[in-house]
């Protein structure tokens, strides 16, 4: 694989079962990459260490006073020049190729991954690891991969010139023989301390760094407020930290560089003592002596990579095992589905609670509780994150569809939808039926203010379609991010949609507008509607009261207003005071008590979804649910006849 | 392989305006001629480290050189005890003080990095407000983060190890002067093939290493946001979307790295070539010499070892070269900050009394772009006044005049006679508070979060005031109590909960007047109107401009303004203004049912 063929087609399913499999499977996949990064390092490398033989040539040439094979050791050397400028630039893109294709390998897994983990992601600790995997451990991934050849070719290098030298000159050669590995290993010992502290040093960084940008973050607040020389104290604290660190860690290479200066100086000096008596004894010539002394001096560059790939394995394991953890994560329901794919339209159903939400229509759903309002939406979608009763869509159970069936069936508009950068045209050109364009999805949500906004904050387009949208939207107001991931989501224009507190950063002006907007364009369309804004609820066509997990009310706006006081302390925002004062409510919740008993258990169950242990118990009271929804439904069914 | 031409999209370019300035060269240049005045004894401190180092290291060249000519010459006393004496010193010396340079830089390094990015935040945290509405937060952020990272290398191993390394390099060719002087021109054969390639080289890598860095920041960045963006692009269906976004990325970091692949593909034969010249000069020319007899074999073999060593002192100047180029640009970004004016207020002006009173107000962002037209609005000491309207009519900037963020254009607001606009905004805000939608929770303890509006309040005021909030209740739930850990890497907060600290804090810093932009929105309903209620109890007897979207928060005003097309249209109190049936009993008509 070249640089230049990247991205890789298919970047192969990994072996994620560990990380040192993970390293593996990774090295194996560029088996043709490894062997050149060999062969170039080894002509590199012999290159360098020839040059010793050279000086050693030349030096004995001139003693011997032989103009001719000071003349040949000249040739020699420009022969070592070529190999060592060839060999060193071939090594090196071979190298480079080989990190690079082994880290946009793993960054398209992981793009593969988080796209799979979709919504999975958002509930579990993985978001941090994913992102983390993809900032830090990649490099040193690749590292490590990618310096495993290099290694190879400088060890097999040293061998080489060990067993050269001892051919070469057989009484100085043994004791380079032996002097080797010891320098070989001689820093070894001292590496994971270093690399300890190293780590110590960069988390320290990485604390400071968050506080300094969480500084920045909430500037607006510090300066509005007071509080900068608090927050400035404990930034300058951290970074003192980092400063500590960062020397104690220098400490520590420091002592690893002055070994690295020690120790060859030591074999330097044996061999020298040693040579020159065996010189002086005639046992060897001159030349030879600067030939070995200069060969020990040259070695150190390959010994280096001794310690280099002992550090990208202590550095890359802990890397590679967060990898292949994240790349092994999977989904809790099958994206696949047990039927076959197809896109029912029809009533929805939930029998879980007995909301119904009629086929073409706009029902509004009040639920006093925002978080049990956020995962009645959610499964409203089908696949949700904890298992229950599926939500049916004209009879069809949307959690049996797969997963691609299920999301086109139904659109569901989180409380806090994302908006992705990238220009307004990137935004809204999403998988649609096509029906509703952007013009017409950005009037109906009142989007003209934003468009404006986003054309001035641009560089140099007149066309708000090309303006940029930053991150998260974050340069837009709440209440703008919200109308445009609205207007996004009636692009899609889905059989149903399903929006979660849609215009809650809406101002009542322009809510009144939207609601107009989104029922006129809606038309004939399923829209589900969680909300508590009489605005937005005096334009559907149903209102729908679920109280602590149950329908318990159905009707019009101004209708349940005037029968409902559960209602209407939830929409006209009356305090808990002013509710208790009233009689009626009273009687109502001891009338209620005995059929909310069982469903109240079973929600509290529901929170926590990671709790795996009591299924038995889970199964019993989802049996009891179900008769509930039963009667529910049946309830239902009466009311809307009548 | 003829050669790579740097790739069309280039990653760095900024994509929206730069809101903050960048250094001129001259703030640039200021700015590192003042560290490094600072920091002179410990720079002047690493250079006598280093120079004995290296004098040191070239002890045993000498050394056997001097061994290799007398055994050559076939001297009878070779004193080798004695010279494998001074080898040793040399040696323990040389170690020694390797070990010293390393430590020295690397501590001089950290401690021009850390006073580089503790004078960051102090400059940035004094910015003035205004700005920082304006600008937003996003590009100091940046500054922050990839631009301190940047200069982290540069600034722990690029200075220090380029000292370093000119240093040794001087020393070395210096020791080669004096060893042997004649041998000393075969050195510089090879610096014009050098400096052709060197120049070449360094007009091109800095930007392509910094377009290769931005690439690859933006793989990331797209994975980050496919990861964040979870639900949404799963409900919207954009997995196959989000794949080819991350495939782009990696297309468009690679085509850099392919580039400056082909960067250093000119370099590396370039330097390689000049190593071996220049050893392969020495010895062909010192062979030449010695069989001419011009100097001697031992000359040859120091002359020889030298030129051989100096390989490690350039290849360190070159590598770290690069670093320092790719360094300026965030050097230029980071002092960009110094660049602006600070708060020019007049410390001296206090207000008397506490009405607010704005005067034929007019405001715009932009040039010739007025979002207010001649506004005036009187607030009494002690009103509750509402601000409502759609959204763009002006509301929020109207409210962020009255908290002197934002000078007028034309027209004056006060408050107590004086000049809002005119006061240091540290005077501004003991007067008036603003809070808006935004609510940061501060890495850090429950309790650093409240301080920072008042930092002598005991626990038992931290307490009242999370009470006030109605926020003792899961407050006292908490483990740690007041110690939390909150805000990012912390217990998360819901958006409820980051509200009620920030309007906590508002409690703390007990402000006569404040301006709060829709700041209940973020809770549910029947909260938000009971939060209300019992910030009115604490706020009692303060004015109170309420920016609001919901109309019950109008409701409970003393006057309601309504805010449309940069104008205040109707003015009353909820009964006056639904009898007026005007806009506004148009709209409670349709809220209230």
């Amino acid at each position: 694989m070249q640089i230049q063929d990247l991205p890789y087609p298919d970047p192969g399913v990994p072996d994620a079962r560990s990380g040192p499999r993970f390293l593996w499977w990774l090295g194996r996949n560029q088996l043709g990459g490894q062997f050149k990064s060999l062969a170039w390092g080894l002509l590199h490398f012999v290159s360098v260490s020839a040059l010793p033989f050279c000086v050693g040539f030349a030096v004995q040439a001139v003693v011997d006073r032989s103009w001719s094979r000071l003349a040949l050791t000249g040739g020699l050397m420009v022969l070592c020049g070529a190999g060592i400028a060839v060999g060193d630039t071939f090594l090196h893109r071979a190298a480079v190729t080989n990190w690079i294709t082994a880290a946009a390998r793993v960054q398209q897994l992981l793009a593969r991954q988080a796209a799979h983990l979709g919504s999975a992601l958002t509930r579990r600790v993985a978001a941090g690891e994913v992102v983390a995997v993809s900032t830090g451990d990649v490099e040193k991934i690749g590292w490590f991969v990618e310096a495993l050849s290099r290694f190879l070719a400088a060890a097999l290098t040293i061998v080489i010139v060990c067993v050269g030298l001892f051919v070469y000159q057989p009484a100085l050669g043994v004791v380079v023989a032996v002097g080797v590995p010891l320098l070989a290993v001689s820093v070894l010992p001292l590496l994971p301390r270093a690399t300890r502290r190293a780590d110590v040093q960069r988390e320290k960084a990485g604390r400071a760094t968050e506080l300094a940008s969480d500084t920045v973050a909430g500037l607006r607040v510090l300066r509005g407020i007071g509080g900068e020389e608090l927050f400035l104290d404990r930034y300058r604290r951290a970074s003192q930290e980092v400063r500590h660190a960062a020397v104690r860690s220098a400490r520590m290479w420091a002592v690893i560089s002055a070994i690295q200066v020690l120790m060859p100086g030591l074999l330097l000096i044996a061999i020298v003592w040693h040579g020159v008596r065996l010189a002086r004894e005639g046992r060897i010539t001159v030349g030879e002596l600067v030939t070995v002394y200069s060969a020990v001096m040259v070695m150190s560059y390959p010994l280096r990579h001794f310690e280099e790939i002992a550090m990208a394995y202590s550095f890359s394991r802990p890397s590679a095992k967060r990898a292949a953890h994240v790349l092994s994560l999977e989904r809790v329901t099958d994206t696949g589905g047990t039927r076959a794919a197809e896109a029912p339209a029809g009533d929805l159903y939930d029998p879980d609670t007995g909301l119904l939400a009629p086929s073409g229509r706009l029902t509004a759903v009040v639920c006093g509780d925002p978080d049990a309002a956020g995962r009645l939406a959610e499964r409203l979608g089908g696949h949700p994150a904890e298992e229950g009763v599926s939500v049916l869509l004209d009879g069809v159970p949307l959690d049996e569809l797969p997963l691609d069936s299920a999301r086109t069936a139904v659109l569901v508009q989180d409380k806090d939808p994302v908006l992705l950068s990238g220009s307004l045209r990137e935004l809204l050109d999403v998988p649609s039926s096509g029906a509703v364009g952007a013009e017409e999805a950005l009037a109906a949500a009142q989007c003209g203010d934003v468009l404006v906004a986003l054309v001035q904050g641009s560089l140099d387009t007149e066309d708000p379609m090309d303006a940029r949208i930053t991150e998260r939207g974050r340069s837009l107001s709440g209440g703008q991010r919200q109308r445009l991931a609205l207007a996004r989501s009636l692009i899609t224009d889905p059989e149903v949609l399903v929006l979660d507190e849609p215009t809650s950063a809406v101002d009542s002006h322009t809510e009144a507008r939207i609601a107009d907007g989104v029922r006129e364009l809606r038309t004939g369309r399923t829209t589900v509607m969680f909300t508590s804004s009489p605005l937005l609820l005096d334009h559907a066509d149903r209102v729908v009261l679920v109280h602590e997990g149950a329908v318990v009310a159905v009707g019009a706006h101004r209708e349940l207003l005037r029968s409902e006081p559960r209602y209407r302390a939830v929409v006209t925002r009356e305090t808990e005071e002013e509710s208790a004062s009233r009689d009626e409510q009273a009687v109502l919740r001891s009338e209620l008590g005995s059929r909310d008993a069982p469903l109240r258990g079973a929600a509290e169950h529901d929170e926590g979804p990671l709790r795996g242990a009591s299924d038995d118990d889970d199964a019993s009271l989802r049996g009891s649910l179900d008769d509930e929804a039963a009667l529910r439904s049946a309830l239902e069914e009466i009311e809307e006849s009548a | 392989m003829i050669g790579v031409a740097p790739p069309a999209y280039d990653p760095a370019a900024p994509t929206t305006a730069n809101t903050l300035p960048v250094g001129a060269p001259a703030t640039v240049r200021a700015y590192v001629s003042e560290l490094f005045q600072r920091h002179r004894r410990a720079f002047l401190l690493l250079v006598a480290v280093n120079t004995v180092a290296v004098v040191a290291s070239m002890v045993g060249p000498y050394l056997l050189g001097d061994l290799v000519e007398r055994v050559s010459d076939g001297a009878r006393e070779l004193h080798l005890g004695l010279t494998i004496g001074v080898f040793v010193v040399a040696l323990a010396v040389q170690a020694l003080f390797i070990r010293q340079v390393r430590l020295r830089g690397a501590m001089l390094g950290e401690h021009m990095l850390a006073d580089l990015r503790e004078d960051f935040l102090v400059r940035s945290v004094g910015l003035p407000p205004g700005v920082l509405e304006r600008a937003g937060t996003g590009d100091l952020l940046s500054r922050i983060t990839t631009d301190i990272d940047r200069l982290a290398n540069a600034m722990r191993e690029a200075v220090p190890q380029l000292a370093i390394g000119v240093v040794w390099a001087v020393l070395l060719l210096g020791g080669l002067v004096v060893t042997v002087p004649e041998l000393a021109p075969a050195v510089l054969i090879a610096v014009p093939v050098l400096v052709i390639g060197c120049r070449w080289y360094f007009k091109r890598a800095p930007a392509g290493y910094r377009s290769e860095a931005a690439g690859y920041a933006a793989v990331a960045a797209a994975l980050a946001e496919t990861v964040d963006a979870g639900r949404t692009v799963e409900a919207h269906r954009l997995g196959d979307r989000r794949i080819a976004l991350s495939e782009r990325r990696v297309k468009e970091w690679t085509a850099w790295e392919n580039y400056t692949l082909w960067l250093r593909s000119v370099l590396f034969p370039v330097i390689n070539v000049t190593h071996v010249t220049v050893l392969c000069s020495v010895l062909m020319l010192g062979g030449v010499f010695v069989l001419r007899g011009w100097i001697d074999v031992g000359e040859l073999t120091t002359g020889a070892l030298i030129a051989q060593m100096l390989v490690d002192p350039v290849n360190l100047i070159l590598r770290w070269y690069d670093e320092l180029q790719v360094a300026q640009v965030s050097l230029a970004r980071l002092v960009g900050v110094r660049d602006i004016e600070p708060d020019a207020g007049d410390a001296g002006l206090s207000p008397e009394g506490r009405d607010v009173h704005a005067d034929r107000v007019h405001f715009g962002y932009l040039e010739g772009v007025d979002v207010l037209r001649k506004v005036s609005l009187e607030v009494a000491p002690g009103t509750r006044l509402a601000l409502v309207g759609p959204s763009g009519a002006g509301k929020s900037t109207l409210g962020r005049l009255l908290a002197g963020i934002y000078a007028p254009r034309d027209g004056r607001i006060t408050l107590g006679g004086a000049e809002l606009s005119r006061m240091t905004a540290e005077h501004v805000r003991s007067h008036v508070a603003l809070v808006n939608q935004e609510h940061h929770v501060f890495v850090g303890s429950l309790r650093d979060n409240l301080l920072l509006a008042r930092t002598d309040a005991t626990d038992a005021e931290l307490w009242a005031a999370l009470g006030a909030v109605d926020a003792d209740g899961w407050g006292r739930a908490l483990d740690d109590g007041l110690d939390t850990e909150v805000g990012s890497g912390g217990l998360a907060l819901t958006p409820a909960q980051a509200q009620q600290i920030a309007l906590a804090r508002l409690v703390l810093a007990d402000p006569h007047t404040l301006v709060l932009d829709e700041a209940t929105s973020l809770l549910d309903p029947r909260a938000a109107r009971h939060l209300e209620r019992s910030l009115a109890r604490v706020l009692d007897g303060r004015t109170v401009v309420a920016i609001a979207h919901r109309l019950h928060t109008a409701h409970d005003a003393d006057v309601i303004a309504v805010v449309e097309n940069g104008r205040i249209s109707e003015l009353g109190s909820h009964d006056e203004l639904v009898a007026a049936e005007g806009a506004y009993a148009a709209l409670w008509q349709s809220w209230h049912g």
